[in-house]
């Protein structure tokens, strides 16, 4: 059994980048692509049942919309959603998923606004137990 | 944190909802959730010098804060048994519109965030003085507390936006902190007015702890009003349950843990601080009773530790404000009930976006306004009204419930018990606690700031956000006709027959 590509894609434009690279290393290597959306709904604050509703909505819509830009490509293409913070959640699927290698995408932002704002390649290249592809935003 | 959860890859998305079982949280972490959204020290450090200052009280603080436990337990078990038929993070707004109609509903809803956006002011005060305490400034002018206040409420805000969570881990140390402080700080106290008799320290009497010991009436309801304010926030605890990692659990007993340390933990810290300083010095500064009781009690430099755990929970209770009101809001939007926008999701952080900005603007737009017409003490008003407003909509959930379930009340007695007679009682407390309250506070010289029109401000200022809410729902009703044309519901009766084993007992 091949042992396929993990890429986390949330819909911004260096997660298209990540996808796209993604799709053609699945391409290349002729390895099924499993395509991310991950999210963690943390319990602190109380009530949050709809949130989740509506972050899973969010994880649907762009996840379709994922799978409309990898349309025709060969090769099988799956679409999941992790419910987990991303970066843990992406290294953990990868696990799961025996993959070969994890892609996503970066946004080309200085370090100290990554350390802020919270930089999910930074973070999964110390996390992840398997190789993980980092791609420019500006990637075609 | 504690959850980790993988749907396994298919070829479909999975849209199904699953509900959050999965995303089991441990029971002590369900503990920690519950204590730390109610936020201890700061609760004690806003509410118990108003409490002291509530005239004819006398020496029985720690009695009020021991009767208002048991209408406030009454009504968790409405937030359970509500939460279990509809786990909706519009909480009492959703429920209300299913139990009483979409017009109460949008005015419980419009309470929530009323109470939300009113406690933002003592917050930012509570966090601007222990700041300044903190670095060493005794009596900061109204300016700085202000500014520090402000940049409080921006920087928090902006954590809630980028969602920032702290871990259950760091969430913990925190919690552990805050008690470790309240605890060292009650017992240093008892054991010097025992040992040392410091001035103004009274030995504390178990007349204290009784209610009946109250000579006005009004004196106890409004202390009782106030007192609602400390349990705030636990109901986070409640509805956060049903997703406790084993299932087997008792329900609620999370809830009902959490319920009882802060229990005792009011009670240690009240009588330590009125047996140390005495009623006067806790009246006299209602804004900050313990930074200066921390200075005398445990001394320099230990006394900021005291301050720390403060802020610590303080910002704690600001982000356990920002959140659920965002939330409350992305659900009033998710229901059409208010414009769309609030029920936005920002595309990096996954944070409600538009509803956490929202809040923010709003209550630093009302901090301020409020501070301005400083000297009175109209934040000490917004926070009477607070109170007012939180009894509303802590009532009316205990009412829905017992609607939204009366075909069930009769099937068993523990239903009629649990889901009809507590959730009513505590329902029917808090109105009686409202009703007299408005009675006092719009009295003229009831508020601390001037009355406005000859009404006492604290009821002045819940007219006006009664008259806001009004005018924003018809607004609404005009624009957005679909929410207000839901009917009425009740509850499913398989939603009590599913629960799983060990759950029913």
């Amino acid at each position: 059994m091949s042992r396929g590509i993990v890429v986390g894609y949330d819909g911004s434009e260096c997660a298209k980048s990540a996808l796209h690279a993604a799709a053609e290393v699945a391409r290349t290597y002729s390895e099924p692509l499993t395509i991310a959306f991950a999210y963690e709904v943390s319990p602190v604050g109380g009530e949050l049942h709809d949130y989740h509703l509506a972050l899973k909505d969010l994880a649907t819509r762009r996840l379709n919309e994922a799978k409309e830009l990898t349309a025709g490509a060969p090769g099988q293409i799956d679409t999941t959603i992790v419910e987990r913070a991303p970066a843990e959640g992406l290294a953990e699927l990868a696990d799961e998923l025996d993959a070969r290698v994890i892609v996503v995408g970066t946004r080309g932002e200085s370090a100290l606004r990554g350390a802020l704002l919270g930089s999910t390649s930074h973070k999964l290249l110390h996390l992840s137990r398997r190789p993980v592809l980092v791609v420019p935003i500006d990637y075609e | 944190m504690d959850s980790v959860t993988l749907d396994q890859p298919s070829s479909g998305i999975q849209v199904e909802d699953k509900g959050l079982k999965k995303n089991a949280i441990s029971f002590v972490s369900n503990i920690v959730i519950g204590v730390a959204s109610t936020a201890p020290a700061y609760s004690l450090a806003a509410t118990l010098g108003y409490i002291a200052a509530v005239s004819g009280l006398g020496l029985q603080s720690p009695a009020v804060l021991l009767v208002c436990f048991f209408p406030m337990a009454a009504i968790a078990a409405a937030y359970y048994y509500m939460n279990r038929a509809d786990p909706d993070c519009g909480t009492t707004f959703t429920w209300m519109t299913r139990a009483m109609g979409p017009w109460l509903g949008w005015q419980g809803g419009w309470a929530i965030v009323v109470a939300d956006v009113l406690v933002m002011p003592s917050l930012a005060s509570v966090a601007g003085i222990y700041t300044c305490s903190l670095v060493g400034v005794n009596n900061p002018s109204t300016l700085a507390v202000t500014i520090i206040g402000i940049a409080w409420i921006v920087i928090m805000t902006v954590i809630c936006y980028i969602g920032i969570e702290i871990s259950a881990t760091t969430q913990r140390f925190l919690l552990g902190m805050e008690f470790g402080t309240l605890v060292i700080f009650a017992v240093v106290a008892l054991i010097k007015v025992y040992a040392s008799h410091p001035a103004h320290s009274i030995e504390p009497t178990l007349a204290w702890f009784n209610p009946f010991a109250v000579t006005s009436f009004s004196a106890l309801d409004g202390g009782i009003l106030l007192a609602v304010f400390v349990y705030w926030g636990w109901d986070s605890g409640v509805t956060v349950n049903e997703e406790t990692e084993d299932s087997s659990t008792a329900p609620g007993r999370a809830a009902i843990v959490s319920t009882f340390v802060l229990v005792g933990i009011y009670l240690l810290v009240a009588t330590a601080a009125q047996a140390f300083g005495g009623v006067m010095s806790l009246a006299a500064h209602p804004n900050d009773v313990l930074a200066p009781l921390g200075n005398g009690v445990l001394g320099s430099p230990l006394d900021k530790l005291l301050i720390i755990a403060v802020l610590s929970s303080a910002s704690a209770s600001t982000q356990t404000t920002i959140l659920p009101t965002a939330r409350t809001t992305l659900s009033m939007a998710r229901m059409k009930a208010i414009p769309k926008q609030f029920g936005n999701i920002h595309p990096r952080f996954l944070s409600p976006g538009f509803s956490t900005i929202w809040m923010g603007v709003v209550s630093t737009f009302v901090y301020v306004l409020l501070s301005a017409t400083s000297p009175v003490n109209l934040i000490g008003d917004a926070f009477t009204s607070l109170a007012l407003t939180i009894a509303f909509y802590y009532g009316f959930t205990g009412f829905a419930c017992v609607i939204f379930y009366r075909r069930e009340l009769l099937k068993s007695a523990r239903n009629f018990l649990y889901i009809g007679v507590l959730p009513f009682f505590g329902g029917a407390v808090l109105t009686w606690v409202l009703i007299k309250a408005v009675l006092v506070y719009s009295k003229p010289h009831a508020g601390f700031a001037k009355p406005f029109l000859g009404i006492g401000s604290p009821i002045a200022i819940a007219i006006l956000m009664i008259i806001i809410g009004l005018v924003l729902m018809i607004v609404q009703r005009i624009t957005m006709p679909e929410y207000f044309q839901r009917r009425l519901e009740v509850v499913d009766p398989s939603v009590l027959a599913d629960a799983p084993a060990g759950r029913a007992s």
